[in-house]
């Protein structure tokens, strides 16, 4: 889900930008800086939307390097357990398949899929149906519910699950 | 081709079992129930088969068929509470000044974003994201409204009846055309009804699901054409 925060940053900033620029010079550092990246509590900074404050300079000991406090609000993405997403299939094998759901990468298992889906192999690998009147491949979308989160450094990868009501196929690139 | 299904279709059936494990949990003091109604002319001691489920009875003392049902009743609740780490909780892992986003105002924010980017990007030194595009991507494919705001201020409405912000941007989110689908994918909302029956409102049972069936056939008005 997004969320809109606010969060507080400390800018180190050379005094070579120092000047009438300086507020320039901090917002695209900052941007630089935070945008992209991803953290277990506050999930992907998609986005920073707008800058609340920026604090009084702090002259660091030994350099020349100043350091700000920036007050900021942001655009994030973060996966909750228990949260339905709607994620594009990426990888399909006889494990299960890989969805993508914005920046977030979700697995879901074999087990996590319906009983009377089946792995299919060939050239397009695929979970299908005995009747074959549903199919799950690259690119297919689907509605999953997240039941398990992983932070690392630079990604959040998720598990996920289809087998619950309501949940699995919303749209299949064989039929459109 | 069916190499592969094969081994999916047997941890498959490995699932069924599991839960059929705790099914076999339920009869076991069933079964010991019966044994100590056997042994109890004799000794309690005298019941051989399961040692753990029958020593439980045992320590139960001699007692009668109503501590059985309570051991299998622990066992079904023990159950219940396993499924509650699923429902989602987002209020109490987030900081205060946090505001969850309906996908469709997230993508409402990401394309004013956007435009400004464009201009950002004739500056060489300044990189867009792979994330800003993955996000913006999906909250375009994510938002099935054409209004924000109106979203917004109708499912707000629920918010009185003790639904929490998160739960309404994941309603949103979903796109749902019925109360029960609501309630499938929201498993928390049912409390909220649980929670309003045992409250004040104990002659409305139905209070979050008839005025969620008006506030989705509203939203049936903006939903955009796929």
């Amino acid at each position: 889900m997004f969320f809109h925060i606010v969060l507080e940053r400390n800018m180190q900033l050379h005094p070579r930008h120092f000047g009438r620029n300086l507020r320039e010079h901090l917002i695209s550092k900052l941007m630089k800086d935070v945008e992209g990246t991803c953290s277990g509590r506050h999930g992907f900074v998609v986005a920073i939307t707008g800058v609340e404050s920026i604090g009084k300079g702090l002259i660091r000991d030994g350099t020349g390097f100043v350091t700000f406090p920036v007050k900021y609000q942001c655009v994030v993405f973060r996966p909750f357990k228990g949260e339905i997403l709607e994620a594009v299939v990426t990888m399909v094998n006889k494990m299960g398949f890989f969805a993508e759901a914005g920046p977030v990468q979700i697995f879901v298992s074999n087990h996590l899929i319906p009983d009377d889906m089946e792995f299919q192999s060939g050239d397009m690998p695929n979970y299908t149906t005995s009747d074959g009147s549903v199919k799950i491949q690259k690119d297919s979308e689907v509605r999953l519910k997240i039941i398990g989160t992983r932070v690392d450094a630079t990604e959040i990868f998720c598990i996920g699950t289809i087998k619950d009501d309501f949940l699995g196929v919303i749209n299949d690139p064989t039929t459109i | 081709m069916e190499k592969g299904g094969k081994p999916g279709k047997g941890s498959l059936k490995s699932t069924p079992k599991s839960l059929g494990g705790k099914d076999d949990n339920s009869m076991k003091p069933k079964r010991g129930r019966k044994v100590q109604f056997n042994t109890e002319g004799t000794f309690n001691f005298s019941s051989k088969s399961d040692g753990k489920t029958e020593s439980l009875f045992n320590k139960g003392g001699l007692s009668k068929g109503g501590k059985g049902n309570k051991v299998a009743n622990a066992a079904k609740a023990s159950i219940v509470k396993e499924s509650l780490p699923l429902e989602l909780r987002i209020e109490p892992e987030l900081p205060k000044n946090t505001k969850c986003l309906m996908d469709c105002e997230a993508a409402h924010i990401l394309e004013g974003i956007q435009e400004q980017m464009v201009l950002l990007s004739a500056d060489p030194t300044i990189k867009i994201p792979l994330s800003f595009d993955r996000g913006l991507l999906y909250a375009k494919t994510g938002s099935h409204y054409t209004n924000p705001q109106a979203v917004r201020g109708l499912l707000e409405t629920l918010s009185k009846l003790g639904v929490t912000n998160g739960e309404i941007c994941q309603i949103a989110n979903v796109c749902p055309e019925t109360v029960e689908e609501v309630f499938a994918l929201v498993p928390s909302l049912k409390k909220v009804v649980g929670y309003i029956i045992c409250g004040i409102f104990q002659a409305k049972s139905s209070t979050l699901s008839d005025p969620l069936k008006d506030v989705l056939s509203e939203l049936a008005k903006f939903k955009k054409s796929r």
